[in-house]
């Protein structure tokens, strides 16, 4: 560990206490706020009001004053949520920024008090032992030879887990963009982010995985971390910093880097007429967490398509349903929330979902089963309808 | 078979909750009222379902509670009883039929406050319900049955007023219908001229069934409306100014609250306070009409009262909507269009809570006068909240708390509160959303046959006690 590298880390229960008199459950967070569409994705699938921000909130106030005492019986309720931040764009008391916190927070007290769920202890187990939950053999740094990447470079792309073990087409898709836009890149030895432990309170071995990811960084020499995944950019951009790591890099999600590259002529996007009909997902992560809403947009607004926007857009989106720990441990509710969200850009008349997370992209598709719309990462999108600058040698 | 496997067979396992974690939530309201856990959660999706429960529940002895969408006040669904079942409605959430030409709508007792107003927004924008001060998410059916006031009760009373007729499942299991609606399908115009059979529901808090229609009066939508502002000094000139208003019957609806409330929603950061040289109170006052004309003429009766009233003290002052939303911030904007949306400045700690009284015009000036002492006595904010109800035929007085549910705290809530109800007796006052001490403390000083004829209505339609026992302190069997 470096010395910079302080691990702070705020006690389990801080930020219950910070907020243990703030909420009246007033239900402001269970819809979005003067339209009186439904806004938290646990809410509506199981309908009890102990699956709302509000009765989660007054759960872990009973918990920290030890109005009750745990039991299997609460773990439901306190990790059958996607930890969307739906209720925070929602509510207007003063703990409003600061219910996945509280949320969050509770999680880590379950499991030190009860223990993670299995589902959830599983791929923890599986992050310790292959650096990835998905139990796939970890090869990340062979991508380097695989395609020619340097030791060094100005900037690393963090592929992400899923990218790099499920979704491999988003991946294969960003690097060949980066490739062709001649962007000077390499991707190292790179470790899970921690985001899936992170988001189910099982936060004591992050601090290994961020101190390797941070090392593993350092010594690429990059002043620049681009990734195409919205949980690993929230995690390494947000939760790196709040655990207290010093690192002096610019973390930033891959769209923006393409709007950039689009911007600056290192991509050229094919001139030929489309009428493709797209929607655009917003990811939890990306756009809730992180405020990054516009962004993806700038890049579609330069691409030969034509964009239709979902009903619930921006800080209203629909969480796809797989976020928090949902999908390994709340499947039913994950693909329930999911088709809610396949249904809305159905809607549109859309022909294809374009999400900027691979998470979103694999629970979205899980969801749309055969229903007629497909669903693609932005990365794929981008990948298909530029190319990079010509060689000066074609040039007039 | 006990209860609980009888109601996973009615709805399903999955609507079915009896976790550490529901036993908890269910057990509180937002106000000081103490809690007490229910045996578990049971959640309804349709008349059958629930006609079903409660036949399940007359089998079993067992304690049902009506619950909706969660905002609950004055311990109205924490059970009173140990071993209760809460049914949580919130899933029966259908706007059924909006009749144009009777000017009603037919709701399930999930549709909320929000979800109509846009509704009617939406498709019959030339008709309005009525709002309160209450979170847009608020139960409208929950808040009629409940008696609360609203948006246009300076014209037209509390809100139990509007319904025309419901349907309920009865304790002992029988579906019901009051109203012209028993009549048939799509003829809920009028709870009247048959027997006012609503009265065995409103304002029982869930003792008499199960509420899982009910038809209310929606009105027009007039094409000019206006608001304006009055800034007061003193109880006395402010009570006298709002009756006299209100009496002149031009009014659709008034508020008055004393500054600190108008001071939050201008933004001032908690704990608001008083300070010399402000006015003491702030009335919204708000006029309709189907001409320009119509209302500026009723505008115009407003200030003639205000000026006589400056007479005698000029700081009285009339500001218009604009000059308000000047002086005060363009937060007052969404106040006038959905009253609820002001709720969000009383959301600042985990407790909320006040004894809401209905009271005789004449007592109105003096309970506030003895009950703002009160209130400064314990040192809490001075958040007084009057309206003028039914053209001034009553009043409604309360003094709202928000605050932290610390022990200390609550403590000294419950004794403010407490001390507030015997003022508000003492001069006739009735509570409503009425918790079971105030009850306790209102049977005191009720006619004893008065008493013993709810008692007696209340065993006559529920012999095994299943609905909401405790409620309305009618616990004792003697």
């Amino acid at each position: 560990m470096k010395e910079t590298d302080s691990m702070v880390n705020s006690e389990p229960g801080a930020h219950i206490e910070e907020w243990l008199h703030s909420c009246i459950r007033c239900g402001t967070c269970k819809y979005q706020f003067l339209e009186y569409e439904a806004s938290c994705p646990s809410g509506e699938h199981f309908g009890f009001e102990t699956y709302f921000a509000s009765g989660r909130i007054w759960l872990a106030r009973g918990l920290q004053t030890n109005q009750i005492q745990w039991d299997d019986s609460l773990l439901q309720s306190i990790f059958a949520c996607t930890t969307c931040g739906a209720c925070e764009v929602q509510c207007h008391a003063p703990h409003r920024g600061h219910i996945i916190d509280i949320i969050e927070d509770l999680r880590r007290i379950a499991v030190e008090n009860v223990g993670a769920l299995e589902a959830h202890e599983k791929f923890r187990n599986y992050v310790e032992e292959y650096h990835n939950p998905y139990k796939a053999e970890h090869h990340s740094r062979e991508l380097v030879q695989e395609h020619n990447l340097p030791e060094t470079a100005e900037n690393v792309l963090f592929v992400g887990c899923t990218s790099n073990y499920r979704e491999t087409q988003i991946r294969d898709a960003t690097i060949s963009v980066l490739k062709k836009a001649g962007v000077d890149f390499t991707i190292v030895d790179e470790f899970c982010c921690g985001s899936p432990l992170l988001r189910t309170g099982q936060n004591k071995s992050v601090n290994e995985l961020m101190q390797h990811n941070a090392d593993a960084i350092r010594s690429s020499g990059a002043k620049q971390v681009i990734t195409s995944c919205a949980g690993c950019f929230r995690t390494l951009s947000k939760d790196y910093s709040e655990l207290g790591l010093k690192l002096d890099v610019e973390f930033i999600h891959s769209s923006e880097m393409f709007r950039d590259l689009i911007r600056a002529g290192n991509l050229r996007v094919i001139s030929s007429a489309s009428d493709l009909n797209i929607t655009y997902h917003d990811p939890c992560h990306l756009g809730r967490h992180m405020g990054v809403y516009e962004i993806p947009r700038e890049v579609l607004s330069q691409l030969p398509v034509s964009v239709i926007e979902m009903k619930k857009n921006r800080d209203n989106a629909w969480c796809c349903g797989a976020g928090g720990g949902a999908k390994s441990a709340y499947e039913e509710m994950a693909i329930s929330t999911g088709k809610a969200r396949v249904q809305q850009a159905m809607e549109t008349g859309a022909q294809k979902i374009v999400s900027a997370c691979p998470f979103c992209t694999r629970n979205l598709r899980d969801a749309a089963g055969s229903d007629e719309i497909d669903v693609i990462d932005l990365a794929e999108l981008v990948d298909e309808l530029t190319v990079g600058r010509k060689p000066l040698s074609q040039s007039p | 078979m006990e209860i609980k496997q009888r109601l996973m067979k009615i709805v399903g396992p999955e609507r079915v909750a009896d976790g550490a974690a529901e036993k908890h939530v269910y057990s509180y309201d937002m106000t000081e009222n103490p809690s007490l856990p229910p045996s578990l959660v049971v959640m309804p999706q349709t008349l059958e379902e629930v006609q079903q429960i409660v036949q399940a529940a007359n089998t079993t002895k067992t304690p049902l509670i009506p619950f909706v969408t969660g905002q609950s006040v004055g311990g109205l669904t924490i059970p009173a009883v140990e071993g209760a079942v809460i049914v949580d409605l919130k899933r029966m959430n259908r706007i059924i039929e909006v009749d144009e030409e009777a000017m009603y709508v037919l709701v399930e007792p999930g549709v909320t406050f929000g979800h109509l107003k846009k509704y009617l927004d939406d498709h019959h924008p030339t008709l309005r319900y009525t709002y309160p001060l209450a979170p847009p998410y608020t139960s409208v059916l929950a808040n009629a049955l409940l008696e609360g006031l609203c948006d246009l009760s300076t014209r037209h009373g509390a809100m139990a007023d509007f319904i025309n007729g419901l349907e309920a499942v009865l304790p002992t299991g029988e579906v019901v219908r009051v109203g012209t609606g028993a009549s048939g399908e799509g003829n809920w115009f009028s709870r009247y001229p048959l027997p006012d059979l609503v009265g065995l529901f409103a304002g029982w808090q869930g003792m008499t069934g199960i509420v899982t229609k009910m038809a209310l009066q929606l009105w027009p939508k007039m094409p000019f409306n206006r608001h304006v502002g009055l800034l007061c000094f003193g109880e006395e000139p402010t009570i006298r100014m709002l009756t006299r208003i209100a009496r002149t019957q031009v009014l659709d609806d008034s508020v008055c609250v004393s500054t600190p409330l108008v001071k939050m929603v201008s933004g001032v950061a908690a704990p608001v306070e008083l300070y010399d040289g402000e006015p003491d109170y702030g009335m919204l006052l708000t006029v309709s009409g189907n001409t320009e004309t119509e209302v500026s003429e009723k505008i115009n009766v407003i200030r003639r009262i205000v000026n006589e009233e400056r007479e005698t003290d000029s700081r009285h002052v009339l500001i218009s909507w604009e000059g308000l939303m000047k002086l005060m911030g363009d937060q007052w904007g969404p106040f006038v269009d959905l009253p609820s949306e002001m709720y969000k400045v009383l959301a600042e700690h985990d407790g909320l809570t006040w004894v809401g009284t209905y009271i005789h015009p004449k007592y109105w000036k003096t309970v506030l006068e003895e009950g703002r002492a009160i209130v400064e006595k314990y040192g809490f904010e001075l958040i007084a909240n009057l309206k003028a109800m039914k053209g001034m035929h009553f009043g409604e007085f309360k003094f709202i708390f928000r605050f932290p549910k610390d022990d200390d705290t609550v403590k000294r809530v419950r004794e403010c509160n407490a001390e507030l109800l015997d003022l508000a007796l003492s001069y006739g006052a009735i509570p409503y959303k009425t918790p079971v001490w105030a009850a306790k403390k209102l049977q005191e000083r009720l006619d004893p046959n008065f008493v013993m004829l709810m008692r007696r209505v209340q065993r006559a339609l529920d012999p095994n006690g299943i609905m909401n026992p405790g409620r309305w302190g009618l616990d004792e069997r003697d």
